[in-house]
């Protein structure tokens, strides 16, 4: 017994690292010492390999899996069709055609998901802005535009992606998959459980996977503005408040290397924000901004967003009308 | 919403060695129940016929993680809390947590700094009075 247990924990020098040895194909049990670590070797320095080319892989097992840990029902077929890339149908046709097979053969029964990420990407921007125009009303069509390509933009959303084991699950030609496949594929699962539960459910979906990855960021990473005191005046007039005018409220270290001031904005003998920086352009610009973020209400100590179930439907039927 | 983080869990093990009876015992009692209360974790079974390595379960999780854990000369209660144990685990390394607590919001009403309750006009000339 302790034989048989001591060998694996001593070839297994890569075991638990988390490394891609598989086990049940593993060599037999090589009978020479002296090979053991060439093997090891080799099994180390083998490329990456797709989870669908390694042992134990049953893809409707995990299809159903993925739909249970998402906590949604999908039409099966439709989510199958969300996983096909155009990609991966035109490696297998050329793969065929290479084999030598006929016309019919060669021809493919899938269809693929670029259908179902158009429709999941409307919808996903429709709701997004929707949320954002009735979280934050004051913020301007530019600043929720800013939000919505953010949330929707390849990284993200393949970050997201591949934390759900979408990279396992999306049938491509490269290994591992780029990023814009893998939005691809996100979006065409958002198609495809659009059109299998409806609106509310996917709406319900998009917010509670999309919308967290906002936590944390300023807005203003987010939007890129170049003239903030512009887009302050400008916001001001639409107020009916006059133009604020800028003071020193403190500052340090004035003939250091690393002065701070303190610019403060006053309208009507009243402090509208306070910023910091390092000279007296930068601080006067950083107020601005805070300014900004007051107005539109994005600070940091805002309500956080409500996940509660939704009791009406009004919303996401107004997200489909505006499509 | 919560999304369980185990993917899948591969239980390898000999159909004939001593050591993997727990694990066979497992497969014909309670590998069907953990399976249905748990419907979002993929189990495989693959017994492997012949003197092999150890009987193994094999955990992979969302973030890539792949853990194993022995399971020889276990009972099939103790597989099926193994089992649970790592089905509600996340993926991340098990490793020593520097401090026991963390917080998004270090601080509600503004971190201090040096000029946080002091009047601004020590560090200023108050603004110019107009002469009236």
């Amino acid at each position: 017994l302790l034989l048989r247990a001591a060998r694996p924990l001593l070839a297994g020098a890569g075991r638990g690292t988390g490394l891609s040895a598989a086990f049940s194909t593993a060599p037999p049990p090589e009978k020479k010492r002296w090979l053991r670590a060439y093997l090891e070797l080799q099994r180390l320095q083998a490329p990456p390999q797709r989870r669908s080319e390694k042992p134990n892989w049953d893809y409707h097992a995990e299809i159903q899996a993925f739909s249970h840990r998402v906590q949604e029902n999908f039409a099966l077929d439709l989510l199958k069709t969300a996983f096909v890339n155009p990609c991966y149908i035109e490696s297998e046709e050329a793969r065929r055609r290479q084999l030598g097979l006929d016309k019919d053969a060669v021809a493919l029964q899938l269809q693929d998901n670029a259908g179902l990420a158009e429709r999941g990407l409307r919808f996903a921007r429709a709701y997004l802005a929707q949320c954002f125009e009735g979280a934050y009303p004051e913020l301007p069509a530019k600043g929720t535009e800013a939000l919505v390509n953010f949330l929707t933009s390849q990284e993200l959303v393949s970050y997201v992606a591949q934390n759900l084991s979408i990279q396992d699950l999306a049938l491509c030609r490269d290994f591992p998959a780029p990023p814009d496949v893998l939005q691809r594929t996100f979006l065409a699962v958002i198609g495809a459980l659009l059109e299998s539960s409806g609106p509310e459910r996917t709406g319900i979906f998009v917010r509670d996977f999309l919308i967290p990855q906002l936590i944390g960021k300023d807005l203003f990473e987010i939007w890129e503005v170049v003239n903030p005191m512009g887009l302050l005046l400008e916001e001001l007039t639409k107020r009916n408040i006059s133009a604020p005018e800028p003071r020193i409220t403190r500052q340090l270290g004035v003939s250091t290397v690393l002065p701070v001031y303190f610019v403060g904005l006053y309208c009507d003998k009243k402090m509208l924000a306070e910023g910091p920086g390092e000279t007296l352009l930068a601080a006067e610009e950083e107020a601005a901004r805070v300014a900004l973020r007051k107005l539109y209400g994005y600070t940091e100590n805002r309500r956080p967003w409500d996940y509660s179930k939704p009791k009406q439907g009004l919303a996401t039927e107004k997200a489909i009308s505006s499509n | 919403r919560y999304v369980r983080q185990l993917q899948r869990l591969q239980l390898l093990f000999s159909p004939t060695a001593a050591d993997a009876r727990g694990a066979r015992q497992f497969v014909e009692e309670a590998a069907q129940d953990f399976a249905r209360q748990h419907p979002d974790v993929v189990l495989y079974v693959s017994p492997h016929s012949g003197p092999g390595p150890a009987p193994v379960l094999r955990a992979e999780y969302l973030n890539g993680t792949v853990r194993d854990e022995l399971i020889a000369s276990k009972t099939s209660e103790e597989i099926v809390q193994l089992a649970t144990k790592l089905a509600n685990q996340s993926g991340l390394d098990i490793i020593r947590i520097r401090k026991p607590f963390h917080t998004d919001n270090p601080s509600v009403q503004g971190q201090w700094h040096p000029l946080t309750n002091k009047p601004s006009i020590l560090t200023v000339q108050g603004p110019r009075l107009q002469p009236e």
